[in-house]
């Protein structure tokens, strides 16, 4: 079983990923944040396998974040989520930073279990 | 005077009774199906395959025919195959109220005329945005993108009204807003009815009765519709080699007294009318240059 760390400032995704992420016997939802500070918190307190976090939040937005826990933590499989249709900049940036993958919202359960446990 | 479906006009002039009229809509149910009822009927694509052009709609600004090619599902001839015979089925509620025996040929012309003359004030065939405000395709492109994901993902069903310029936007039980900045810089900001936020937090949430659902989620569902919409703007901006970032999306604590425009912003409105009869806006503040 792997350990995923969810952060987003949206509840409703939240809810929603960790319905998906639960619904096997694969992978399982130790915590939850709401920004990228957070975000930080959480990986170095639960050392999680996967984190799954959001792109646009307020406090600090998942670049920043990532930018960061790459450095901390460089061997950490991050899932960034997006509702800019993977296209764009930040996609490209994402990637470039150390993000394993971007996925777009809203999500479809079988694309975040394949992405899971392809990083 | 309010913006109003044909079938209501008819029923409120006395043309048609309300059972006819049910009548008139379950024979148009069942005769106009949608592309993806269509496509199954033709033994087409899955429910499965569906589900999937479906989700790839809400993340890419694309009709379900296109990206179920893009996907691989369908040849561009099955698409155009399905396209006609969609038209060609098609029953327009006049005709069906015709076919149902409520209504004459004769006098459906003459009530038509009528309506169109009526809701002129209302109907929006095209979005066209007031003369002098700056960056006008892209709030065109707001509003096209909010029309189709108001449609795509939350299932509604709404006559957009014409856009207008305004100094103050009305009280609102539930306003949720993103901002645009880069190279244009104003604020999103999409009212909500109680009806629309259910709907919007059923899609978002994935779940088919929201009844339980405290206020705080089914509030952050309108915000992540939003963000969804916003975000397709930012990346079909991108596709035409225009910059914009976005904001989180949070809600208006003053909606209920209603927001006024900033002095330095324009104040765009953009009114829709649900077939129930309530309204809200997609409201856009766009910064003076």
């Amino acid at each position: 079983m792997k350990n995923v760390l969810i952060v987003d400032d949206s509840i409703a995704v939240s809810r929603q990923l960790e319905k998906i992420v639960n619904s096997g016997e694969e992978f399982e939802v130790i915590a939850q944040g709401r920004n990228g500070a957070e975000a930080i918190k959480l990986c170095q307190q639960h050392k999680p396998d996967i984190l799954c976090m959001d792109m646009n939040m307020p406090v600090m937005d998942g670049l920043t974040a990532l930018r960061t826990l790459m450095q901390l933590m460089p061997s950490l499989a991050v899932i960034m989520v997006t509702s800019l249709g993977g296209v764009g900049d930040k996609y490209t940036e994402a990637i470039r930073l150390g993000a394993r993958d971007v996925i777009s919202k809203p999500f479809e359960r079988d694309t975040v279990l394949e992405m899971l446990r392809r990083v | 005077m309010a913006v109003k479906f044909f079938g209501q006009f008819l029923v409120e002039k006395g043309a048609v009774s309300r059972v006819d009229l049910l009548k008139a809509i379950d024979l148009q149910d069942k005769t106009n199906l949608k592309f993806g009822e269509m496509v199954v009927e033709m033994g087409l694509m899955s429910a499965v395959q569906i589900a999937k052009v479906h989700h790839a709609q809400r993340s890419e600004d694309l009709q379900f025919g296109d990206m179920a090619v893009k996907l691989g599902i369908l040849t561009t001839e099955q698409v155009q195959q399905v396209l006609t015979r969609q038209r060609n089925n098609h029953l327009y509620i006049g005709e069906a109220l015709i076919k149902v025996g409520a209504m004459t040929t004769a006098k459906l012309e003459t009530y038509l005329k009528d309506f169109k003359q009526e809701q002129s004030a209302y109907i929006s065939e095209k979005i066209e945005i007031p003369a002098g405000v700056p960056h006008q395709p892209i709030w065109e492109m707001v509003a096209d993108l909010t029309y189709k994901m108001l449609t795509r993902v939350a299932n509604l069903s709404f006559r957009p009204g014409p856009c207008t310029l305004i100094d103050k936007l009305p009280s609102r039980p539930i306003i949720a807003e993103m901002g645009f900045s880069g190279e244009v810089s104003a604020r999103y900001l999409l009212s909500a009815t109680k009806n629309s936020r259910e709907l919007m937090a059923k899609a978002i949430l994935d779940e088919t009765s929201v009844e339980n659902e405290p206020v705080e989620v089914l509030d952050d569902s309108v915000m992540e519709f939003i963000n969804i919409v916003c975000g397709n703007v930012v990346a079909k901006a991108a596709q035409t080699g225009h910059s914009i970032e976005i904001s989180p999306p949070a809600m208006r604590a003053d909606a209920a007294e209603g927001v006024a425009v900033p002095a330095d912003h324009t104040g765009l409105m953009f009114p829709i009318y649900l077939s129930d009869g309530e309204v809200f806006e997609l409201t856009i503040f766009v910064a003076k240059e």
